[in-house]
């Protein structure tokens, strides 16, 4: 077993990142700690580094300075049980393979009687086994993000990173996406590390939200969202509890834009 | 309806200028009578021959045969040396100097060389036809894997695919749309180098045909030839293009084209 002294799937301890000839570093002493089924959200003022962070949580990238842990251990490499689901389906789903082919990606260790199961069984979680055949370019957006989403969870991942997976759509399928992904996220009892510019969309879906400041990104502040699930859009969105949390979240956020 | 008038107004013009350019031809054979340019039927007969008949085992198909070695050799070849390259910084870094100094040379200077080492040979004509071939395919497996999108790499990434994995899976097809390109510009380069290898101590081939017509004044068999290779090229483009739809064919939907 992995060695884990303290339960948490991802530790960021303070972390340092700069990019070559950049004068500021875009990431400096961050720090935040993600525990086992807990749904985080990282909000912060555009351009502040969000995406850096994401794929220094990926381990795609590694810090300059501090460690990232998944599970207690530093990796150089995605361990298998970590999947990300881009802002940009149209880069990220390959458009050479069929919706079914772009599902099965990561499983090609497992034998095709399997595959095909797990696949089908991954398309009907996402509601979209209607389009197995098609391509992903011959979908609207909002179902092409459900094939990158069911890429994801094909693979039975214990930590789904998201990087603003719904920036990219219209506002109904936002919150249709939306539902989805915490319908999954409970169902699989996943962790999951969402980055997002919409503060709304973070205190809506999130246990906690994890507040960044500008460039370089540092925590600002963690705010624990006390919300039962599971979350209505209306129903949730209207209590006062909500409202209050979006306030707080709203105004750390607008410090920094004015800093 | 006004589409198909235009089509066939296209079609109609197009014959119309092959049938002058042909007229023209005739006309100038029967007026100026000659060796420098027989009579359209002349060259048809020889034409015939090289296409249909006994010309077409000692002048067409070894060509073809060395021509198509050759490329096949140059595309995969070049795909797989461009795309290791183009996947890897330090391998690109130590490999630019000679790739930039190699590429320069002209293929037709290499023939001498080759000729040296290899001799009158296949195997001499079907390298020069490779080399000559290889660098277009080459420069566009670099350039196409360097410009694989990132996100296509990070995904494969965090699938656990390794170098090799990521290079036969994602960046093969990633960038397929620029070697196609630099597959076509090597049907070309390659046709040049089928009929110049040829020139040089051959003893079959079209390029040999065509000299051989020359040094006996047989014009009709010059020209013949010449429009046999004309024929060949358009062929084999039309081969390559048909390849490339079937290929490619998610590249036009992804890129928001119509799909046929």
């Amino acid at each position: 077993m992995i060695a884990e002294t303290d339960g948490a799937i991802l530790t960021v301890d303070n972390i340092s990142r700069s990019y070559p000839g950049a004068p500021v570093p875009i990431l400096d002493g961050l720090t935040f700690r993600q525990k086992r089924g807990e749904f985080v959200a990282i909000v912060g003022p555009s351009g502040c580094g969000k995406t850096t962070l994401l794929r220094c949580c990926a381990a795609l990238m590694q810090p300059d300075a501090g460690s990232v842990l998944h599970a207690g251990q530093i990796l150089s490499d995605p361990p298998p049980w970590l999947s990300i689901v881009f802002q940009d389906y149209n880069r990220s789903l390959f458009p050479w393979l069929s919706v079914k082919q772009n599902v099965g990606f990561g499983l090609a260790h497992v034998g095709k009687h399997e595959r095909d199961e797990r696949v089908a069984a991954a398309l009907r979680a996402v509601r979209l086994d209607h389009a197995a055949e098609l391509y992903p370019w011959q979908l609207s957006g909002g179902m092409q993000q459900r094939c990158a989403l069911a890429r994801s969870i094909v693979v039975r991942p214990k930590l789904l990173l998201l990087d603003e997976p719904f920036a990219s759509v219209d506002a109904q399928t936002r919150f249709d996406l939306q539902d989805l992904v915490m319908e999954i996220c409970r169902d699989m009892s996943l962790s999951t590390l969402l980055v997002t510019h919409d503060m709304e969309e973070a205190v809506f879906m999130a246990d906690k939200v994890v507040v960044l400041s500008t460039k370089p990104a540092r925590v600002v502040d963690e705010v624990a969202i006390n919300i039962p699930y599971p979350r209505d859009q209306l129903a949730t969105k209207e209590t006062p509890e909500f409202l209050r949390l979006r306030h707080q979240v709203y105004t750390l956020v607008r410090q920094q834009i004015r800093h | 309806m006004t589409n198909s008038v235009q089509r066939i107004r296209a079609l109609s013009l197009q014959i119309m200028l092959i049938a002058g350019l042909l007229a023209i031809w005739q006309w100038a054979a029967v007026t100026f009578p000659g060796p420098t340019l027989p009579p359209l039927l002349a060259v048809w007969r020889s034409y015939w021959r090289l296409v249909q008949g006994d010309l077409l085992h000692t002048a067409v198909l070894p060509s073809l045969y060395r021509l198509l070695i050759g490329f096949l050799i140059a595309a995969v070849g070049g795909a797989l040396i461009g795309l290791a390259i183009g996947c890897s910084r330090s391998l690109d870094a130590w490999s630019r100097p000679v790739l930039e100094y190699l590429r320069y040379i002209p293929a037709i200077a290499i023939l001498p060389p080759a000729l040296l080492i290899l001799g009158p040979t296949d195997t001499m004509r079907i390298f020069v036809i490779a080399f000559g071939c290889i660098f277009p395919v080459l420069l566009a497996a670099i350039d196409g894997a360097k410009r694989v999108e990132p996100t296509f790499l990070d995904t494969a990434r965090v699938n656990g695919l390794g170098a090799i994995a990521r290079i036969r899976r994602v960046v093969l097809f990633a960038a397929m749309p620029s070697l196609f390109a630099g597959l076509r510009i090597a049907l070309g380069l390659g046709l040049i180098m089928m009929v110049i290898s040829e020139l040089i101590a051959a003893d079959n081939g079209i390029g040999f045909f065509i000299l051989r017509s020359q040094r006996l004044f047989q014009s009709a068999g010059v020209y013949a030839g010449v429009l046999v290779i004309g024929t060949i090229g358009w062929l084999l483009t039309a081969g390559l293009l048909l390849v490339e739809r079937r290929v490619l064919h998610w590249h036009r939907g992804w890129r928001g084209l119509p799909v046929d």
